[in-house]
């Protein structure tokens, strides 16, 4: 089973292997919130509406949760979800992006290419080379959302963090969105941490919006 | 926390002392679904005694409710205290799951 942060990166891809505009340009945040919800799920952190807790600092085996989960077992301050959705974007998104792409081409989903334009510039790309677990990925939420269901947690948390990147409008056709709306809604409400995350981006788009609004330019 | 269980006609009424939270809700999610698999899908979590509850509580909660529809049946709460009460409403438990005030209520529902 992929991580969230992996597959959530998987969703930021576009055909091309290039990533996609997050809402407020905030992957960070997302990644970092990701990386809580692999932590939660399985069982080292649990979390409330005051308080994020270690419940137990042994390794998971995956190195980019063992770094957070080291840092809040590590840490003697008392943080919300919110506060270490912070600190870890802050801190370690750079490495959970490089740690999760990394995995993602080991696995053969995806691979690295480095090309030229404008025979100087170079930019990398992460093409896909097996689809189907993107498939999988959104023929899943797109189940879970438009069906009366009780949905597992799992996948509340997954739809979190695609809300958040504001990508429901690349899985649904505009009818869609519309029937799934409230369910959408209800889902930002269940998972906690996936909350924290929609709640730092939704924060942090206000702010731009405030700033090119009050802009003289 | 501790958990009791008890039959009342056909609904298995499972009652929750204490906290549900990362370390005591894998036992209650082994409880739900120790139920669930011997065909009783119509399970009502009584929260009276509930105190406190995690995002680890909420779930396996969620999880059992999903056991018990995916069997045909189905997960109602009820009695939860004021603070419970308070993170299920913020969290949209209440309006995913049927909820009453009374186990009396509650298993009127289930008849």
């Amino acid at each position: 089973m992929l991580t969230f942060a992996e597959e959530i990166l998987l969703l930021m891809l576009d055909d091309d292997g290039v990533f996609l505009p997050i809402r407020g340009g905030a992957v960070e945040y997302i990644l970092a919130g990701a990386v809580l919800m692999d932590l939660a799920f399985a069982n080292r952190i649990d979390n409330d509406l005051e308080q994020l807790t270690c419940l137990d600092a042994a390794p998971t085996g995956n190195p980019i949760l063992d770094q957070a989960l080291a840092h809040i077992a590590n840490t003697d301050e008392t943080k919300d979800t919110r506060g270490w959705i912070e600190t870890l974007a802050g801190q370690e998104t750079t490495e959970i992006r490089q740690q999760a792409l990394a995995s993602l081409i080991e696995h053969g989903i995806l691979e690295s290419q480095d090309k030229k334009f404008l025979w100087v510039f170079r930019a990398r790309r992460y093409p896909t080379i097996d689809g189907r677990i993107e498939r999988e990925v959104r023929l899943r939420i797109a189940d879970v959302l438009l069906s009366d269901d009780i949905p597992d947690p799992r996948d509340v948390a997954m739809i979190c963090l695609v809300d958040a990147c504001g990508f429901l409008r690349d899985i649904f056709s505009a009818r869609e969105i519309e029937r799934a709306a409230p369910r959408v809604e209800q889902f930002r409400k269940m998972d906690l941490i996936g909350h924290e995350v929609g709640g730092v981006i939704a924060e942090i788009e206000r702010s731009v919006m405030m700033a090119m609004a009050i802009s003289p330019h | 926390m501790k958990i009791e269980e008890q039959t009342i006609d056909t609904t298995v009424v499972v009652s929750l002392d204490g906290r549900v939270d990362g370390s005591t809700a894998p036992d209650l999610e082994k409880h739900i679904s120790a139920v669930v698999e011997r065909g009783d899908t119509r399970i009502l979590l009584d929260c009276s005694k509930m105190d406190y509850i995690s995002s680890a509580g909420l779930r396996v909660v969620l999880v059992g409710a999903k056991k018990c529809q995916q069997g045909g049946g189905k997960l109602t709460l009820c009695t939860l205290r004021a603070t419970c009460k308070s993170v299920m409403e913020v969290s949209g438990f209440l309006t995913m799951l049927d909820y009453y005030d009374t186990r009396e209520s509650a298993l009127a529902s289930q008849s």
